[in-house]
């Protein structure tokens, strides 16, 4: 199973773009060919469990990793007023009925650490709190976390190490 | 083009180019020039990319790459950088440009942007938040007007979810201003005191566009700004304006207690100025052992011959200089010696 990168972004890609002919997923919004996909079918997977994604692309990424064992939540996006992308126009409302509905233990949010990406985790953090237990997967280092002058040379060194070893 | 000397000195008339070349090595010390923000600008009428080199120290080989449908590639000695923050450290400079003229007595906006490069300088990360904040302030405006089609619910919760990011990033960004400051200060009121003969007493006021409340500490303050933001989205949503937040810092220069902006005369706003840069350029050395370069466009001119020779005493032999001016007869005689003279009618910018 080990696929060069480059093969899985092309074969993702060619997913995204086969997706009005493929269609989504009733339920979680990942493309699928089926009105409910694989993940969503699949009985052994933990379904007290939801991981929030951007997009179907982020999907398979986390699915390549294997670590994650729950069922996925596909919102279609992030939050931009620029790019005049309200909540509205998200897979947001759905999200919260799933929620309600079923007994959810956890929401767990995937989303990139980028202004959009923190804007969409906290409004959805805001509505999940009331049905369920929210977290976040963590991402390296805050933007411009607190370090003194000292510590950011040790820091930088830190990150260069970081990538020579790949 | 090879430095030989420790100045070189690029004299020409105006409009011949001769600041492109300080502008280049600005970029690529510190990935912004004095003159322009916008990279369109930098490259060649009816070119795609521009492309500049520098090879810093003997070995480290710096380059960056601007194209004109926007975007850079940032490269150290050959790799690409995924940060262009990491080509910040082999080529850490102070530019003081005729620009600067207006520092002291100018619109708080110079003096925000004199200060951010400092602090840039001295953490690159900071560029980091920098760009953070402004990207929330255009994603923060451009809610109220999408605002329109949402619930007031949807509205009031969105808005939250922008302050808490505010709160944080305006914190970190006072924080490091005023860190900043107090480092410099003492430096500052150091040169001041030598510029003035022993006369005046330098001092800075740092006026930050939040209400910093409590001890200076990361919680107390982020919870105090988000405060204040959600206390004055009412007057936001009339007003069109955010009035809490680092965009709206000042900082205040008092020669013997009073505003030099207002009180001080011509002379002194210059000697200020000359106090500013000179501190800078101590502070960099200090906090990184070596001496930064020191640009100088356009501006030695602009100074009498006494703040011009006080000029090249401090700097001394330790900083490299890259001078620019019209003629060589605006420089005093000392300031010839040891120096590299280009005539910029002769060379190419290709
Ligand atoms: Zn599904």
């Amino acid at each position: 199973m080990r696929q060069p990168e480059e093969k899985v972004k092309t074969f993702a890609n060619a997913l995204l773009s086969a997706k009005s002919k493929v269609g989504q997923c009733k339920t979680c919004f990942h493309l699928s060919a089926e009105s409910e996909c694989e993940i969503c079918r699949n009985d052994s997977r933990d379904r007290e469990q939801i991981c929030v994604v951007a997009d179907s692309r982020d999907l398979l990424a986390l699915e390549r990793t294997r670590e994650f064992k729950g069922l996925y939540h596909v919102l279609g996006g992030l939050i931009s007023p620029m790019d005049g992308i309200g909540p509205e126009m998200l897979q947001i409302t759905s999200l919260i009925k799933r929620v309600d509905k079923n007994s959810i233990q956890e929401v767990i949010l995937a989303l990139t650490p980028s202004v959009e990406g923190d804007t969409t985790s906290l409004y959805l953090a805001k509505l999940l709190k009331p049905f369920t237990k929210v977290s976040r997967i963590a991402y390296g280092l805050p933007v411009g976390s607190e370090l003194e002058y000292a510590d950011e040379v040790t820091l930088s060194r830190a990150l260069e190490g970081r990538q020579n070893m790949e | 083009m090879e430095l030989t000397e420790k100045r070189l000195l690029v004299i020409g008339s105006n409009g011949i180019g001769k600041s492109n070349l300080l502008e280049a090595v600005e970029l690529i010390g510190s990935l912004r020039t004095h003159r322009t923000g916008n990279d369109q600008d930098l490259i060649k009428w009816g070119e795609k990319r521009a492309l500049l080199k520098a090879i810093a120290n003997d070995s480290e080989c710096l380059e960056i790459e601007l194209r004109r449908k926007g975007g850079r590639q940032v490269r150290r000695n050959e790799k690409i950088l995924g940060r262009q923050l990491d080509l910040i450290g082999p080529l850490r400079c102070v530019c003081f440009s005729s620009r600067d003229l207006d520092l002291v007595r100018g619109e708080p906006s110079l003096r925000r942007n004199w200060l951010d490069k400092v602090v840039q300088q001295l953490e690159p990360i900071y560029c980091d938040l920098m760009s953070r904040y402004s990207k929330l302030m255009r994603q923060r405006n451009q809610l109220w007007h999408h605002c329109r089609f949402c619930s007031a619910q949807e509205k009031n919760d969105l808005l939250d979810a922008f302050d808490i990011q505010m709160a944080l990033v305006s914190t970190r960004i006072h924080r490091r201003r005023s860190r900043a400051l107090r480092h410099l200060q003492p430096l500052a009121a150091n040169w001041q005191e030598t510029l003035s003969g022993g006369k005046e007493k330098l001092e800075f006021e740092y006026c930050p566009g939040s209400k910093l409340e409590g001890e200076e500490a990361e919680e107390p303050w982020r919870l105090s700004i988000q405060q204040q933001l959600l206390e004055q989205r009412e007057d936001e949503e009339r007003l069109g304006i955010c009035r809490i937040g680092p965009h709206r810092d000042e900082v205040k220069f008092l020669l013997d207690g009073a505003p030099a902006r207002r009180f001080g005369s011509a002379g002194q706003q210059r000697t200020i100025l000359l106090a500013l840069k000179l501190a800078e350029l101590e502070l960099l050395g200090q906090v990184y052992g070596e001496p930064p370069l020191l640009l100088l466009d356009d501006v030695l001119a602009e100074l009498d011959p006494n703040r011009q020779l006080l000029l090249l005493e401090a700097v001394g032999t330790d900083h490299q200089c890259l001078v620019t001016a019209t003629h060589l007869q605006a420089f005093e005689g000392d300031w010839q010696r040891y120096s590299q003279i280009i005539e910029a009618d002769s060379f190419q910018l290709n």
